[in-house]
């Protein structure tokens, strides 16, 4: 039997004294992986009857065999009794099996080498091809499966006999084209349906600015808003469309409008004229979504490690999180790089979240959702303030500090503020960090080995390139930087 | 009835700039925690629920008591004495009437009938029916609601939980204690509004998980997610300041950040960084509300002797109860314990005793305590599974053993407390409790009912989305007014 690893039926073949042997695909649902702990059962497991017989000499190769490994495993005469035998006498098979052996054995060498290069060069095409990523793809059924309305749901209760179309409301599939997937794609970005392009273009411009043109960002149909600024949000769907689509294309035109580039401060009579700023008179200024919170700890204290792509990760978690729901194990955390990746990285458990992204407003990933909530609580300070991932970036923020910039307190508090808020400290805001920083340095200096223990918070190693109780206090004003609201909030 | 706290709130922020006095008076305006922190776009956008409580509540908390699993509603609250004589004998096409069973019991050969093995007997002068399972809750039955016609349309755990909790099977929807959060908000400025504590029981040790999204906000703001206090580490995730950073230090770097937050408020005049101030102290507050709160040194023994000993380990059902009394008295609106293990298919003899004995004692305590502070006027205590137990066995059935497997059609909840009527018993299930004969009770009805005990018209509490005014209830449920008092 041989498998290629495809997960599919026919990966499988069967080969009787090395000929395929025809099958009947009953089931077609290898979808497991057989990187398992469970052992290999041969002729058992399932539900039939188990094999009744005798086994003999079973091997097991960790190659998928083609079918000329195959025929010379199914000719079992020994090479001497091969050549024992007069030529003409040999089977095809036999003739086959003595070649092969000749050609690895005994060939010139520069034919061995010839072969062992040919072998060598087709396994790596073969891995070569085993490499390209490979994506899903749809593809209709011949004979399209009967559909059912399902009567409150239920799965055994089929009810009126329904087919695929586009919502009567809208304009129609054209006539003649068949009722299938790549008539709905088609139909999506018809230039002449300017629906797809809006609502692309409005989830965008809330994006940046927290509220879509049509607030609604989830409902265009009746029951929606209707939109603030209609030709704006015509206009730039008509952008979108005549410029191929091009989505960083759309972000560049909005991030670069006057519009977008207005100061966010919210001056008196705008406030009370337009509280929520739909008439865009000045510029967003919204709390920065959870994986940019974390992602910008990081990188401001130069922890993140900017790898693409890869497995899931997992970063710090609460001890016990995923036990207490569901008695069984928890999952166990990263150590090194993996802890400092983009939070676009963090392995996701739909049942049981990263607690801190649900924390900062992270979508559940549970149902589908439009909508950019942005909430303020109490369990948000206390993340920034307490979790592990912010007080380590602290810590090593302030290390960072300390190496970059030699000069006073004044100097690298500065530079801290400069790496998270891009920009300076006023006079005013410099004097509070500093009395801060001094009066925290106090403190550590009554208890050195409070600043030891702050200094060890996560897995990054202790900096002991500095005093330990003035690395402490530069790492309270840090964490204090990263809780600024100036530095959760974009503006 | 007072005003509700979010009205005030959004005076204030309209009045934001005309208010004389300082940032702090503000803050302390908004300290609630599940309403002083709507945020800037939501207070405008008109999103809040109106008028709330809709009429004079019963009710102003509740402590739902999630028996997680599915418990046996045949060996603890439905006698059915006639099952004796049909013990062995196949479950009768006439009571099952074509019902298809889960994947777990359709392929067995035969269905045969298992009687409870326990004991029954008439308790309180109300005369409740109960197993002797349930000693404790004997005792307290004259305080408790039986409804015996709960009935669900989910056959499996997790749509189960699911629809009891959001009403609805699939995932998505707030949770119950978020509407109320939504609605309600907390009495308390230092604590959450709709806590969650889970525990483990001693009956299947490889139960069913349960997941965030049973006390999820669904598509309500995050904030008004359960707060889920755990038995290890922080009560609340990341409460404790890290370490070698005391209190004190916390308060100078809290002060420092506010004057911070405090100049950046006056250049640019976002109400929203007033709310950020406010929720640095609150965070602050809850460092010290909370573990005054789980630190339970300060009960006397006889609290622990009247929840049982298990009280003293965190993490139990029992401890769980108590620290539940203890939020219902700092005024948390929803507590929800979720106890895991009435998962009983196989060997439930084996089971059900430690399972019923976690549960039996705390659940009476919680209810005897309530009343004994004066607390279980204004408290609704809900105690109960996602659905019931067939009455046939699963797997063997011999003398000493049987098991029983998924029952959406008829099972048992208790209710007590604010709004409900004491020492009653309402619905009735046929002779195999397969079936119900009287005054059926739908999730959705129960739904209704619980909000109805909290002043609340399930048909009003409502969140538009997608075009549609999403509710509790869905388009169903009927307040279950036989059972209020």
């Amino acid at each position: 039997m041989t498998y290629d690893a495809s997960r599919e039926a026919n990966g499988v073949r069967i080969f009787v004294d090395g000929r395929p042997w025809k099958m009947n695909v009953l089931l077609d649902e290898l979808n497991q992986s057989f990187n398992s702990d469970e052992p290999l059962a041969i002729g058992g497991g399932g539900p039939g009857p188990p094999f009744k017989g005798l086994i003999d000499d079973l091997r097991i190769y960790n190659t998928d065999l083609d079918p000329n490994d195959l025929s010379l495993l199914a000719t079992s005469d020994s090479i001497d009794a091969i050549v024992a035998l007069p030529a003409q006498e040999r089977t095809a098979r036999q003739a086959a099996k003595l070649r092969a052996y000749f050609l690895d054995s005994h060939a010139p060498q520069h034919i061995r080498d010839a072969r062992r290069r040919m072998l060598t060069l087709r396994k790596q095409k073969a891995d070569f091809e085993d490499g390209f990523p490979t994506t899903m793809v749809m593809e209709e059924m011949a004979a399209p499966r009967e559909t059912f309305v399902l009567v409150r749901g239920q799965y055994d209760k089929p009810g009126d006999r329904v087919g695929a179309d586009v919502p009567g409301s809208l304009h129609p599939l054209p006539s003649g084209a068949a009722r299938d997937r790549l008539a709905l794609a088609r139909w999506l970005v018809d230039p002449a349906n300017p629906l797809v392009a809006r609502v692309t273009v409005n989830r965008l411009w809330q994006s940046f600015f927290g509220t879509g043109l049509v607030k609604t960002v989830d409902d265009f149909g009746a029951q929606g808003d209707a939109p603030s600024h209609p030709q704006l949000l015509d206009w730039l769907a008509g952008q979108f469309v005549a410029q191929g689509w091009d989505v960083k294309g759309l972000v560049r035109l909005i991030v670069t409008s006057a519009t977008y580039r207005q100061s966010s401060k919210v001056l008196r009579t705008a406030l009370e004229r337009d509280p929520d700023n739909r008439l865009l008179a000045r510029g967003p200024r919204l709390r920065l979504p959870a994986e940019v919170i974390r992602d910008q700890s990081l990188a401001a204290s130069g922890l993140l490690v900017e790898q693409v792509g890869g497995p899931s990760i997992h970063p710090y978690q609460p001890p016990g999180l995923w036990k207490e729901l569901t008695g069984g194990g928890d999952v166990a955390q990263d150590h090194g790089a993996n802890l400092y990746r983009r939070s676009l990285y963090t392995f996701w458990k739909r049942t049981i979240p990263p607690p801190s992204m649900m924390t900062f407003d992270a979508a559940g990933r549970e149902a589908c959702s439009v909508r950019a909530a942005r909430t303020n609580t109490p369990l948000q300070a206390l993340a920034l303030l307490n979790e592990i991932t912010f007080v380590e970036a602290a810590r090593v923020l302030a290390g960072r500090v300390m190496a970059d910039c030699a000069g006073t307190p004044s100097e690298r508090i500065s530079l801290a503020f400069r790496l998270v808020a891009a920009r300076r400290p006023s006079e005013n805001e410099l004097r509070v960090l500093l009395g801060g920083f001094e009066r925290q340095l106090a403190l550590f200096r009554e208890k050195p080995a409070a600043a030891e223990k702050l200094l060890a918070v996560g897995e990054s190693p202790v900096d002991t390139r500095f005093d330990p109780q003035e690395l402490a206090a530069y790492a309270t004003v840090c964490s204090l930087i990263l809780n600024l609201d100036e530095v959760v909030t974009k503006e | 009835m007072q005003a509700r706290p979010q009205d005030s709130w959004s005076v204030t922020r309209r009045q934001f700039f005309s208010r004389s006095g300082s940032v702090l008076g503000l803050a302390a305006m908004a300290t609630l925690l599940g309403e002083g922190s709507r945020s800037h776009a939501e207070t405008r956008s008109g999103d809040g629920p109106t008028a709330l409580p809709h009429f004079p509540p019963r009710a102003r908390r509740v402590i739902y008591l999630f028996q997680s699993g599915a418990p046996s509603q045949l060996d603890l609250f439905d006698d059915k004495p006639k099952l004796v004589d049909f013990q062995g004998t196949q479950l009768p096409d006439s009571v099952r009437m074509g019902q298809r069973l889960t994947g777990m019991t359709s392929r067995q050969a035969s269905f045969p009938i298992a009687a409870s093995r326990y004991k029954f007997a008439q308790h309180g002068r109300s005369g409740a029916w109960l197993s002797e399972l349930l000693p404790h809750t004997a005792r307290v039955a004259d305080e408790l609601c039986f409804v015996k016609s709960m009935h669900t349309e989910a056959i499996n755990h997790d749509p189960a939980v699911t629809f009891f909790q959001t009403g609805a099977q699939l995932a998505g929807r707030p949770s119950i204690g978020s509407w109320l959060s939504y609605g309600l908000g907390s009495e308390n400025s230092d604590l959450p509004a709709f806590v969650v504590m889970i525990s483990q029981g001693s009956g299947n040790p490889v139960d069913q998980p349960l997941y965030d999204r049973l006390w999820g906000s669904g598509f309500l703001p995050s904030k008004y997610q359960g707060v889920k206090f755990r038995a290890v580490g922080d009560p609340v995730l990341n409460l404790s300041n890290p370490p070698g950073l005391d209190a004190q230090a916390r308060r100078q770097m809290l002060d420092d950040l506010g004057a911070l937050n405090q100049l950046k408020l006056e250049e640019f005049g976002d109400p929203e960084i007033a709310t950020r101030i406010a929720q640095y102290e609150l965070a602050y507050r809850m460092q010290t509300s909370v573990p005054e709160l789980t630190n339970v040194a300060d009960e006397p023994a006889s609290t622990f002797e009247m929840y049982g000993p298990e009280s003293r380990t965190p993490g139990t059902f029992a401890a769980n109860c108590l620290l539940a009394r203890r939020l219902c008295e700092r005024g948390v609106r929803f507590v929800q314990l979720f106890h895991r293990g009435w998962d009983q298919h196989l060997h439930l003899p084996k089971q059900i005793a430690g399972q019923a004995s976690d549960t039996d004692q705390p659940s009476a305590a919680l209810v005897a305590d309530l009343r004994q502070r004066g607390l279980l006027d204004d408290t609704l205590v809900v105690w109960g599974g996602e659905f019931g137990r067939t009455v046939y066995c699963q797997g063997h059935l011999t003398a000493e053993d049987y098991g029983r497997d998924h029952h959406p059609r008829c099972f048992t909840v208790w209710l007590a407390g604010g709004g409900i009527k004491s020492g009653f018993s309402f619905g009735q299930t046929d002779d195999h409790s397969y079936n119900i004969v009287r005054d059926p009770v739908h999730v959705h009805d129960l739904q209704a009912t619980i909000l109805h005990c909290l002043g609340i018209d399930h048909t009003r509490l409502t969140f538009k989305l997608q075009g549609r005014h999403h509710r509790l209830t869905d388009v169903h449920g009927k307040v279950v007014t036989p059972i209020l008092g």
